[in-house]
């Protein structure tokens, strides 16, 4: 499923005089299989841009498609026809937001990781949806058997947030768009969920990810593209590299991951170590220069 | 969106409403509310209605945004419209139908513009006073009931809490409908029964959002030593000034021809 947004826009408050413009055109395509970054200061208009992937916030001006749903309707027809197809888009379209967590309500485990089956495919054997759920709590690394009849409210935070992020993967979407999916969480917990991505993305389980993320080290070292937001815009769609290496004034804001700010202070004292800004190929190319010295 | 809710909010703008003392709004609200029922002829519910009208303009808040705080109420201003076309009894002769006279038509008028002023009076009030100084109004105002040991200060708290988390509770009750909606939950089809047992992954959450904060904020409160039981100092202090004196005279002539007007009973 491939995503293209042209010229969209969106405005809250829209009839009030508390409007607020939050996105004034948004140009990005996103294909399938890729694992992307959205990046932007608070208030540039990502998290407004990925409601609208799976039919949260309805399309106001522009185009937008993900996979064969066209999400800009134009009339009440068009909008009575987009409504019936929202279900089987938000199935394929996962979306899990900031602090998941906060949105655990039932009384065991099980019961919330199922929610979302039940209401997309409520025609599933309890057999089948039983297991399905406890393939969702063992992908993100929980011990089904000893989890599944606990209440969610008295797991760990770290806990927590498996268990939400379990209830968005049993739906096993072919998109998966996270907001902030590190934040808050315990050095290990980061890298817990960043190798767990890696893993759905590299197995194709998931097909495509897109990640919201105010961490460059996070982006640098994860995405194969960017999508840089500022002013409710998509100003620069690039790689990693090109977004750390531009002089956009948000860039500067937002600051470099630990690997470019080192290359940058290394150029400016004459050395220059050409990497990608990933750890490993950092440490690889520093080394090779101080072999060849 | 609930965020979309404009009833009761404040809007921000310099003027001359806005610098009225709060205490002064409250009462002078108290009184037009009296008032539009001490009213009871076409001249004496012009005179009030005109009054509102020059507030709001004074105000400064477009008149546009007052009238769609309207909406909230208007199926009960209709509803009473319509109740009292047909119950409201009377001698004279029909007008229409059998139960409709001439009288009821003008009274159920009457009632509609009531209850529209009433509103619109009290909107004026949220629109031209913070929730702080709404809440330190009140206080002061309800002061003489703390010596019959009410707990003044600790009601005022409460108050201006609860105003003070209405659009964050908002905010958050949007964000998990946005959240459990991603997760296929459906708030919009079925019947009431149906629908209200939707809510619950929605209320579930929000009530421990709502716990959790209220444990921070008692938090907070402890430990930059807050009590209630000393005599407190504000850093903010309510004044009288000049405006209220104004508003204060305007207000009174013009309540004062409201009651001279029904007293000498000119009009219905």
């Amino acid at each position: 499923m491939q995503i293209i947004s042209k010229g969209l826009t969106f405005t809250y408050n829209r009839k009030t005089d508390f409007k607020k413009h939050a996105l004034n055109g948004v140009d990005l395509t996103i294909n399938e299989g890729e694992f992307f970054g959205i990046v932007g200061e608070t208030g540039s208009g990502k998290s407004t841009f990925i409601q609208h992937l799976n039919g949260l916030i309805f399309v106001e001006g522009g185009e937008l498609t993900v996979g064969d749903v066209n999400l800009a309707v134009k009339d009440k027809k068009e909008k009575k026809a987009l409504k019936k197809r929202l279900k089987e888009l938000r199935y394929k379209v996962g979306m899990v937001f900031q602090y998941p967590e906060y949105q655990l309500f039932a009384e065991t485990v099980k019961e919330d990781v199922a929610f979302a089956l039940k209401n997309f495919h409520p025609e599933i054997s309890d057999e089948e949806r039983e297991e399905r759920v406890r393939k969702a709590i063992e992908t993100v690394g929980l011990d089904y058997e000893q989890i599944k009849n606990k209440s969610p409210f008295e797991l760990s935070g770290g806990q927590k947030r498996r268990v939400a992020n379990a209830g968005i993967l049993v739906s096993e979407p072919e998109i998966l768009v996270l907001d902030e999916p590190v934040a808050g969480l315990d050095p290990v917990g980061k890298k817990r969920l960043m190798a767990l991505l890696h893993t759905l993305h590299d197995m194709k389980i998931v097909k495509t990810i897109i990640i919201v993320s105010h961490d460059m080290d996070e982006i640098s070292e994860n995405v194969e593209r960017v999508a840089l937001f500022s002013g409710g815009k998509a100003v620069m769609v690039c790689t990693p590299k090109e977004l750390f290496l531009s002089d956009h004034p948000a860039v500067k804001r937002l600051g470099l991951p630990v690997t470019a700010f080192a290359s940058k202070k290394l150029f400016e004292k004459g050395i220059e170590i050409d990497s990608n800004f990933k750890v490993n190929d950092f440490i690889e190319k520093v080394t090779e220069k101080y072999k060849n010295l | 969106m609930l965020s979309d809710l404009t009833f009761g909010q404040y809007y921000q703008a310099e003027s001359f409403i806005h610098r009225l003392d709060p205490r002064f709004k409250i009462l002078s609200l108290i009184a037009f509310v009296v008032m539009v029922f001490v009213a009871n002829s076409f001249y004496g519910l012009l005179a009030l209605a005109l009054f509102l009208v020059v507030a709001i303009i004074f105000s400064k808040v477009p008149i546009l945004q007052m009238l769609r705080s309207l909406r909230a109420v208007l199926f009960i201003i209709v509803f009473t419209v319509i109740l009292n076309i047909f119950f409201h009894t009377s001698e004279t002769e029909t007008v229409l139908f059998w139960i409709i006279t001439k009288e009821s038509l003008i009274f159920s008028a009457f009632m509609a513009v009531r209850l529209i002023t009433l509103v619109m009076a009290s909107v004026l009030l949220t629109y031209t006073t913070t929730p702080v100084a709404l809440t330190d109004g009140l206080e002061s105002l309800m002061y003489p009931l703390k010596f019959i040991k009410f707990p003044v200060h600790e009601i005022a708290l409460v108050m201006s809490i609860a105003l003070r988390f209405i659009p964050i509770l908002m905010n958050e009750a949007d964000r998990i409908i946005m959240a459990q909606k991603a997760r296929g939950a459906d708030f919009d089809t079925g019947n009431i029964f149906k629908k209200a047992k939707a809510m619950i992954p929605v209320l579930i959450p929000l009530l421990i959002s709502a716990f959790r904060r209220a444990e921070e904020l008692g938090d907070a409160m402890d430990s930059r030593c807050y009590s209630s039981s000393k005599k407190r100092t504000k850093y903010r202090k309510l004044k009288f000034s000049y405006r209220d004196i104004i508003a204060g005279v305007i207000s009174l002539l013009v309540f004062g021809a409201v009651v001279t007007l029904r007293v000498l009973g000119v009009g219905v």
